[in-house]
C-alpha cells in the first residue's frame, strides 16, 4: 500500500468501504499500524488546540467589528447585487454610492429603484421620451446623446445629467438605466455637464450592446414616433 | 442581500481563532500571525463585494490570508526560520505540565516552519485546520492530486524532524 493512501486513511479521505478495509488490515500488519499511529499523533500535535482556546487579541476583534467595508458592497446592499456587478464599472469613484443614493431617494429624483433595477423618472424620463439629439441641446436639464438598437431589440439612449452620464434602454414601458457613472468634476465642486464627450464606461457599455450603428436624425425621430418600442 | 453587515462582522469575529491558528502556522510567530489576520480582515471587508453571499466565508478568508501571506513575503523577502515566539503574545501557558506541552508546541511549530512554503500551506489547511482535501485544494487553487502529494511529502519531513 502506498503512503498517500495511508495518509488519506489517517485524514479520513477515503470512501467508507476503503476506510473499513484498511482499518481491518491494520490489525494484521503492525508496521502499518505503527505508521498510522504516528501520523495520528502528528495530526493531533499540529492542531495547536491552545490557539483555538485563547481569546483573540482585542485589536483583531475591533478590526472585524469596525474596519470599513467596501463602498461597492454598500451600494449592492441598496441596489441589489446583480445590478452593481454587471453595470457599475470599477472606474467609478467612491462618491458614486452617495450620489446614486442621493439621486434615488430625493422626492424629485430622476432615478428610482424597482425590483433591483434603476429606472428613469421625472425630467430624465421625459427627456429620454421626447428629446431628439438631432434638434440640439437647450443647455438645461438632461442631455441626450446617441440612440441605437441593442442586441436584445430594445431602443437605448445615452444621457448626461447633473454630473452623471449613463445609458438607458426602453423596456416594458420604462427606461432601465443599466450604466451610470459620475463624470469628472471641476474644482469648486460643481460637476461639468457632458457636452459631446462620453465617458469611457458609457462608451464601452454602448459598444458591448449596440446592434448596427447609432441612429441618424431620421431613425431617431422614427423611434420616438414608435414610442421607443425597438421597432 | 441576505447577509447583513452585522451578521458578516459577527461571523468574522467567530472565525478569528481559526484564522489566527492558520496565520501563526504559516508565519511561525504569534506577532506575525496576528498582523496577517488583521491585514486579512481589513482586506476582506474592503473587498466584501467580491464575496458571493451563500458561499463559505471561511474558505474565502483563508484564501485571502494565503494570498496576503504570499504577497507580504514576496515584498519583504524575509527568509527567517522562526520558532514560535510566545514571550508575551498571549500564547503563554502556566505550570510545569504546560511548560512541557509548550515545548512540544515549539518543536512542532519549528518543524512546520522548516517545510517548503507550498507544503506548509497545505499542512496549515488540512492538518492544522482540519479542512478536507477538496476544500484545501480549492483555497490553494491547485489540483487535488497536487495537494495530496504535498501533504504526504510534508508528513514525511515533519515526522523525521520531530523524531530526530
Amino acid at each position: 500500500m502506498d503512503r498517500e493512501t495511508l495518509d488519506a486513511f489517517v485524514d479520513g479521505e477515503l470512501p467508507p468501504q476503503e476506510m473499513a478495509r484498511i482499518a481491518a488490515l491494520l490489525e494484521s500488519q503492525p508496521e502499518l499500524k505503527a505508521y498510522v499511529l504516528k501520523q495520528e499523533k502528528l495530526r493531533a500535535a499540529l492542531r495547536f488546540e491552545e490557539l483555538l482556546r485563547e481569546p483573540p487579541p482585542s485589536r483583531l476583534v475591533e478590526t472585524a467589528r469596525k474596519s470599513p467595508v467596501s463602498w461597492q458592497w454598500r451600494l449592492q446592499a441598496v441596489l441589489g447585487r446583480r445590478f452593481v456587478m454587471r453595470s457599475i464599472v470599477p472606474a467609478a469613484t467612491a462618491l458614486l454610492a452617495g450620489l446614486i443614493i442621493g439621486l434615488t431617494t430625493g422626492s424629485r429624483g430622476d432615478l428610482f429603484l424597482s425590483h433591483g433595477q434603476m429606472l428613469a423618472r421625472g425630467n430624465l424620463a421625459q427627456a429620454l421620451n421626447t428629446d431628439l439629439a438631432s434638434s440640439g441641446y437647450s443647455g438645461e436639464g438632461p442631455h441626450i446623446g446617441i440612440s441605437f438598437h441593442d442586441r436584445r431589440g430594445r431602443d437605448c439612449r445615452t444621457f448626461a445629467l447633473a454630473g452623471h452620464a449613463g445609458l438607458a434602454c426602453h423596456q416594458d414601458g420604462a427606461w432601465v438605466v443599466s450604466t451610470l457613472v459620475m463624470q469628472s468634476s471641476e474644482s469648486g465642486g460643481t460637476y461639468r455637464m457632458a457636452g459631446s464627450e462620453m465617458p469611457d464606461a458609457v462608451r464601452r457599455a454602448v459598444e458591448a450592446s449596440i446592434q448596427g450603428t447609432p441612429f441618424d436624425a431620421t431613425a431617431e425621430a422614427q423611434a420616438r414616433a414608435n414610442g421607443w418600442t425597438g421597432k | 442581500m441576505d447577509a447583513s453587515l452585522d451578521t458578516i462582522r459577527h461571523q468574522m469575529v467567530q472565525l478569528l481563532p481559526r484564522l489566527r491558528r492558520f496565520a501563526i502556522a504559516l508565519t511561525g510567530s504569534a506577532a506575525d500571525g496576528d498582523d496577517l489576520v488583521q491585514d486579512t480582515v481589513e482586506r476582506a471587508l474592503k473587498n466584501l463585494h467580491a464575496w458571493e453571499p451563500g458561499t463559505r466565508l471561511d474558505s474565502w478568508m483563508f484564501r485571502i490570508a494565503k494570498n496576503r501571506f504570499i504577497d507580504n513575503r514576496r515584498s519583504a523577502r524575509r527568509t527567517k526560520i522562526v520558532t514560535l515566539d510566545t514571550a508575551d503574545e498571549g500564547v503563554s501557558l502556566d505550570g510545569e505540565r504546560a511548560m512541557q506541552s509548550h515545548m512540544a508546541f515549539q518543536d512542532t511549530a519549528a518543524a512546520l516552519q522548516a517545510l517548503p512554503m507550498e507544503q506548509r500551506q497545505a499542512v496549515a489547511l488540512v492538518l492544522v485546520d482540519g479542512l478536507s482535501y477538496r476544500e484545501a485544494a480549492d483555497i490553494l487553487e491547485i489540483p487535488i492530486g497536487t495537494l495530496t502529494s504535498r501533504i504526504s511529502r510534508a508528513r514525511e519531513a515533519l515526522l523525521t524532524a520531530l523524531e530526530g
